[in-house]
């Protein structure tokens, strides 16, 4: 077999012969190509169509004798075996060329002109999609004009185990198991702008296909109108499962928008604690520091050591996103003081926490306006502001990235990818 | 009377503006100005009946348009390329490149009137209108510019005045309207298919489901999609006929009485169709009737070079925003900057009397192109695998195929006439 590199186009519409005793039989034209395994890294390619008068058969890898430079498509025997229905294989052409998938390296989700195959250890493998202009001047043929247009073209290869299908690659699996573990190597927040390009059913079979952890952190990142139609479409049992994984005020806002029959049985499929809370969030407005603030943090009691605390802190921080304060409280949760992680690496393993606690805490209301919360932490150069009831109890804290979210305009986050873009590029090569 | 408040409210007002509205708005344009204004002018109160079917066929595919956008998340475009392959998406979207710039032509055209009836150059008006766009869509916000055109667009409230105001034959404008009748005069045909082609012009649809895609808007916000897209549809149609009207009134009933001719479309001038508005603004008719294209022509020159630039590199997978350099997306400022340029340079070359004919012409190509891609979007909408259970009920398939007919049998008849030689204008 002597297959060369190259792209899929560059097949298509070549004639299939069988030679046999000198005599060349005409069986065809090459239409398309079949994947088995399309949830490997670099998927083998088991077959090509071969479509003639009497319908579309397979003419398996095996069975190919030659690629000759004139073109033509060598057969050891005449393709016999009827093409499986669509929704039984993954067709290469049928189901991939000119649709949308994610480049999960680029982070946009763009359209497969045409594919590029290449010949390793012995099988011919998918290795890369072509997204770029060439692509669409090959595939409309152009002759040598062409060729030479595409030589100079700049080109524009994902490699296949950047793409993420946003359609289903192996239809007798439920999941896209490919796209799950690739999507889920996106930032959560290019995750989430990707999903808000999508169709409302392709955003919420994208959100089924990612394990909850994941599905919560992209979820935070949308707006609300996007998250509430992937929550009506992912079924209540999934739905709760994923808001339970959410930053307490996410999921307080996202669960705030929906209708309260809805809210109630999202809530009775979580845990008792979590719903608990949930529900006292639920309750405040979302502009002020009540409906801003997670419940999400560190606690500890005064007379615990400093060395006990940051075993404490090692158990419980897998769980716990914001660990940089801890919040000294007694009881009956009133909050005495607080400490900045800083402080409590930089102290004596055997002191006491009350005795390195900076006791004099700026602290808010729960139903003071956000844009105050944000002021408030600005001129305090804080990472967090702990929010109290009248009695000086601890209900929440706001951190500082929610803080900014709340007091941006919308305008101004919509132009932030464009700044960020650059500088997410240098991060990957430091890598 | 506080301006910033009614500014603001006014703004609010805006914010609620659909892709249904503005579409409507951006159909208004300088071809539609031109065609129902010949067709009143020439034919008077009998071609208004047309406008019926057309309300029904112009809600209907831009439900179906707009449907497809909420459904399945993409454009027009993107549709095409996915159900049809990269051939037919690439006849489809050279058709869409080369119709989109003659139209833009007949905006530039519509610009050039203007400067003709102020008595200014067009050598020196069109090119500096060709500026005035690049600064627009580069310099400032797409929504804010598209706002300001669609207040502007209440201008053409001012036919509806001078209808009523030229005190037309009341009886003959619901005659008209509800009873079908035809001419036997020349250029009845290729009237009503110039009527056609401005009114369900293709573009809209490709506009209307990128906007729509564009706004967010899921299987969710069907019902808001569809009251913008009747809403808009209907007050777009009541501008038209209310043009017709004023031009029966006026234009048509003059000839009747003075035993003129009836128009020369091939001979017409833009400046002549001013007279509709007289009866509103007696001396100052040709000056608003110069403003009216002028915000016409300015709004679709801006906006329908930046769409067609947008659906084609959406059809082909290529860069598109208008925030990023040149060097970022080359295509798409490439298409942009060409059919600006080519369409501005068309209005240069023709001779300044054949300006109206191009224009009108040029809706009747746009007539005659429908039909296809109506087909397309017929096969398209009824494909399970697209739409899931969101496929054409029976109803609107069979409005559907019936205009796509229809109109395509009017475009055959209409060709084969003007090859024969019996009829044209």
């Amino acid at each position: 077999m002597t297959f060369h590199d190259g792209f899929l186009s560059e097949m298509i519409g070549r004639k299939a012969v069988v030679d046999t005793a000198g005599r060349r039989l005409a069986v065809g034209r090459i239409t398309d190509f079949v994947v088995e395994h399309p949830d490997d890294t670099f998927p083998k390619i088991d077959a090509l169509v071969i479509k003639s008068s009497s319908g579309k058969h397979l003419a398996p890898i095996g069975s190919i004798v030659d690629f000759e430079s004139d073109g033509k498509l060598i057969l050891r025997d005449v393709p016999s075996r009827v093409a499986p229905p669509d929704d039984e294989a993954l067709y290469l052409v049928e189901d991939l060329f000119d649709k949308q998938i994610v480049d999960v390296d680029g982070r946009k989700v763009v359209r497969i002109n045409d594919i590029e195959v290449a010949r390793t250890g012995g099988a011919l493998r998918v290795v890369a999609a072509d997204i770029g202009f060439g692509g669409i001047v090959r595939r409309l043929g152009g002759g040598s004009l062409g060729r030479n247009l595409v030589d100079r073209l700049p080109r524009a290869l994902i490699a296949w185990d950047n793409v993420a299908p946003l359609h289903d690659l192996n239809p007798t699996q439920i999941q896209l198991s490919v796209s799950d573990s690739r999507l889920a190597r996106l930032h959560p927040s290019d995750l989430a702008e990707i999903i808000g390009d999508l169709s409302a059913r392709d955003a919420a079979r994208v959100v089924a296909s990612l394990d909850d952890e994941t599905a919560a952190d992209a979820l935070e990142h949308l707006d609300a109108e996007t998250q509430r139609s992937i929550i009506d479409d992912l079924g209540h049992e999934r739905a709760a499962d994923i808001i339970e994984e959410m930053d307490s005020d996410d999921a307080a806002d996202l669960l705030g928008d929906l209708p309260p029959e809805q809210q109630e049985r999202l809530l009775r499929e979580m845990d008792a604690a979590t719903a608990e809370d949930l529900r006292e969030l639920v309750a405040y407005d979302e502009s002020t520091a009540g409906g801003l603030m997670t419940t999400d943090y560190m606690w500890i009691y005064p007379h615990r050591t400093v060395a006990a605390t940051i075993a404490k802190i090692r158990d419980l921080a897998p769980e716990t996103e914001f660990i940089y304060y801890l919040y000294v409280t007694d009881e009956t949760e009133k909050l005495l003081g607080v400490l900045s992680l800083r402080t409590l690496l930089l102290s004596a393993p055997d002191d006491l926490i009350h005795t390195v606690m900076e006791s004099d805490v700026v602290s808010v209301l729960p139903d003071v306006k956000a844009t105050e919360v944000a002021s408030t932490i600005a001129r305090y150069d804080l990472l967090a502001c702990p929010v109290l009831d009248e009695e000086g109890k601890m209900l929440g804290i706001v951190t500082v990235d929610d803080a900014i979210d709340a007091i941006i305009p919308e305008r101004l986050k919509k132009q932030l990818p464009r700044f960020t873009k650059r500088h997410r590029h240098e991060r990957i090569e430091h890598v | 009377m506080n301006i910033r408040r009614w500014w603001r409210r006014a703004l609010i007002l805006f914010a609620v503006l659909g892709p249904g509205f503005v579409t409507a708005s951006a159909g208004n344009d300088v071809g539609g100005i031109a065609t129902y204004s010949a067709a009143g002018a020439k034919f008077g109160y009998i071609v208004l009946w047309t406008l019926v079917p057309l309300t029904v066929s112009l809600i209907v595919v831009q439900e179906m348009a707009g449907r497809m956008g909420a459904v399945t998340g993409q454009g027009l475009a993107g549709l095409i390329r996915e159900n049809f392959g990269i051939r037919l998406t690439f006849i489809a979207m050279a058709a869409l490149f080369f119709i989109n710039t003659g139209i833009t032509a007949t905006e530039f055209a519509g610009i050039a009137a203007w400067a003709q009836i102020l008595n200014l150059s067009r050598y020196i008006v069109v090119p500096l209108a060709t500026v005035v766009v690049f600064l627009l869509v580069l310099r400032l916000s797409n929504k804010i510019v598209e706002r300001v055109f669609v207040v502007f667009s209440l201008i053409y409230l001012s036919y509806v005045v001078s209808g009523i105001e030229a005190k037309p034959d009341w009886g003959a404008v619901v005659h008209g309207t509800l009873v079908p009748a035809f001419s036997p005069e020349a250029g009845f045909l290729v009237t009503v298919v110039g009527l056609i082609g401005t009114t369900i012009s293709p573009y809209m649809q490709f506009f209307l489901q990128s906007a729509v895609v564009d706004k967010g808007s899921g299987p969710r916000d069907l019902f808001n999609v569809r009251a913008d897209i009747v809403v808009g549809s209907f007050l777009g149609i009541v501008i038209a006929g209310f043009m017709i009207i004023a031009n029966a009134a006026t234009i048509h009933h003059a000839s009747l009485i003075s035993h003129k001719p009836p128009l020369d479309i091939d001979s017409a001038q833009a400046v002549d169709f001013a007279l509709a508005l007289q009866p509103l603004a007696g001396k100052f008719a040709a000056d608003l009737f110069a403003f009216g294209i002028l915000n016409a022509g300015l709004f679709t020159a801006t906006v329908l070079p930046l769409a067609t630039a947008f659906i084609i590199c959406e059809a082909f997978g290529l860069e598109a925003a208008v925030d990023r350099r040149w060097s970022e997306a080359p295509f798409f400022y490439g298409l942009f900057a060409s059919s600006i340029v080519l369409g501005a340079g068309l209005v240069l070359l023709l001779p300044a009397d054949k300006l109206f004919a191009f224009t009108f012409y040029a809706q009747v190509m746009q007539g005659a192109v429908l039909p296809l891609e109506l087909v397309l979007m017929l096969i398209i909408i009824n494909r399970k695998r697209v739409m899931g259970k969101y496929v054409n009920t029976r109803t609107v398939n069979i409005i559907a195929w019936a205009t796509a007919i229809v109109i395509g049998g009017l475009a055959i008849v209409y060709v084969v006439q003007s090859i024969f030689g019996l009829g044209g204008s």
